[in-house]
């Protein structure tokens, strides 16, 4: 079993719900990012054209960052997710220097909140208790695990279900991001990646990217 | 540390901040000093000056202490040995370890039972290829990062031995000089021959970066004419060599050349290897992820 995602460009709007989502979800503090909307251009006036990409941790078959930490805390799965153990980071950053893709984020500050002079609000509050940050400690999207795993011990199935799949997925107002399992030949995400031709963002880094975009 | 906007985040060229801003000087000041460490010992132990390892053990401890600020969390630092299969800082970590621990019973032996030549051989070449292996990992850790085109050089580790190399020559003539040592002629000559060298390395590096890729040639035009031209031009250039090949080159000959004149080319070619740390840290460069071909 292999996690992965593909996502269709071209029904990306970068209304920035994913982000959003991630953010509501992990009760991410100020400055973190787990998932990111890129915007640029290719070409030159007046051929000119936009480009949005919605991207995350790739969660690498071969990941840099799980290589170069030297105390073991960024581990993958046998699922292929590749996380992070708080108790075990030194804070080195020597993952985030080696990710290619740049999808890592320091957490430093714990007194930072999104209204400073302001107290915390409801969601900041609960999001301390529900889903605490160790600062100090390096950070990125780990496919909502938590979802995953709650959700297959629920009996549903991720890419199928909603309470199993990551909040990013479904909530996509353009059904642009798939979830499933690239091991399952018969899955839906590799049917579309087969139909559709879907490739890896940037295979030259040669990580193998569990994350496939469709032009 | 200035953060990169949003809509800027890996559109446009970004710069390495991880390991240069904030506690990220730490790492590159640990990796300066890991270099001269272990340049100083090899210097001590082929001049057999007991002093001069000393001040490398002194400077590997130094390397230590600026590893465990650069890290959030240093009371964890033991973990730090548990991946030496794949990651350079862990290795690196094995090797400052062992290395210390060489010397350190190198230092007593040599100091209170100076007859057991043995003993004393075989941890000078012990400690020896651990100083080595300390000075030259740094340059690993750094040219691994094959994100960074500018660092994923095969000349980097090269030119971190022989910086390394350089600034330990330099403590040790100071240490010499001191002691009014009868090998500071011939120890002259080898600094003179390995500042060369680090000039040869540093332009070979530099040529063969700008072929690499477009991001390692901006890098390099940015070391050389931007930004950091400053940082390159004084400190890496005229610091770190000019003016010690000025001096050296002034001295040749001379049996008794002036103390201040020395001097200076030792605090000069320290501040040179400083400032080539920094300057490579700082001129890393990640390649935009937009447009993707």
């Amino acid at each position: 079993m292999r996690w992965g995602m593909a996502i269709e460009l071209k029904r990306c709007i970068g209304c920035n719900a994913c982000v959003l989502a991630c953010k509501a979800e992990h009760f991410l503090p100020p400055d973190i990012f787990w998932n990111r909307v890129l915007i640029g251009e290719k070409g030159k006036y007046p051929n000119v054209s936009k480009l949005i990409y919605t991207v995350r941790c790739n969660q690498c078959a071969d990941p840099k960052c799980v290589k170069v930490c030297p105390t073991g805390a960024t581990q993958q799965r046998e699922d292929g997710i590749v996380w992070i153990d708080d108790t075990k980071c030194v804070g080195c950053r020597y993952c985030m220097v080696a990710c290619p893709y740049q999808m890592r984020s320091m957490y430093e500050d714990p007194d930072k909140n999104y209204f400073p002079g302001q107290e915390l609000t409801e969601h900041e509050k609960i999001g301390k208790t529900l889903y605490p940050h160790t600062p100090g400690v390096v950070q990125k999207c780990v496919f909502c695990k938590e979802r995953i795993d709650s959700g297959i011990a629920a009996g549903l199935t991720p890419g199928v279900d909603r309470d199993a799949t990551p909040a990013c997925v479904i909530v996509c107002p353009t059904k642009a991001i798939h979830f499933g399992d690239l091991d399952d030949p018969n899955s839906e995400i590799n049917r579309i990646i087969k139909e559709k031709h879907g490739h890896p963002f940037h295979p030259e880094f040669d990580t193998q990217p569990s994350i496939n975009f469709i032009d | 540390m200035e953060s990169v906007k949003p809509y800027d985040f890996m559109v446009k060229p970004q710069q390495q901040k991880d390991w240069i801003d904030g506690r990220g000087n730490f790492i590159a000041f640990a990796f300066f000093l890991g270099g001269i460490s272990g340049g100083l010992f090899l210097a001590s132990a082929y001049f057999d000056n007991l002093l001069g390892m000393f001040i490398s053990w002194l400077l590997a401890g130094a390397m230590g202490v600026s590893y465990m600020i650069h890290l959030t969390h240093p009371m964890r630092f033991w973990r730090m040995l548990m991946k030496p299969k794949t990651s350079w800082i862990a290795r690196g970590f094995s090797f400052i370890m062992l290395f210390v621990g060489f010397t350190t019973l190198l230092l007593i032996i040599r100091q209170w039972a100076p007859d057991a030549t043995g003993a004393i051989v075989t941890l000078k070449v012990l400690a020896g290829i651990f100083a080595f292996a300390q000075s030259i990992y740094t340059g690993f850790a750094v040219s691994y990062v094959s994100a960074i085109k500018v660092w994923n050089s095969a000349i980097v580790p090269v030119l971190f031995v022989t910086c390394g190399l350089t600034g330990g020559l330099a403590i040790l003539l100071a240490v010499m000089m001191g002691q009014d040592s009868a090998d500071i002629v011939a120890l002259e000559n080898v600094i003179r021959v390995v500042l060369i060298a680090l000039a040869v390395i540093i332009g070979v590096y530099l040529w063969n970066t700008t072929y690499s890729s477009s991001s390692a040639r901006d890098a390099v035009k940015r070391l050389i004419g931007g930004s950091l031209a400053p940082l390159f031009w004084i400190g890496v250039f005229l610091f770190g060599i000019v003016v010690p090949v000025v001096i050296s080159l002034a001295t040749i000959g001379s049996d008794d050349p002036a103390a201040g004149l020395m001097i200076t080319a030792v605090i000069s070619e320290i501040i040179g290897g400083l400032a080539l740390r920094f300057a490579i840290l700082k001129a890393g460069m990640y390649t935009p992820l937009l447009p993707a071909d």
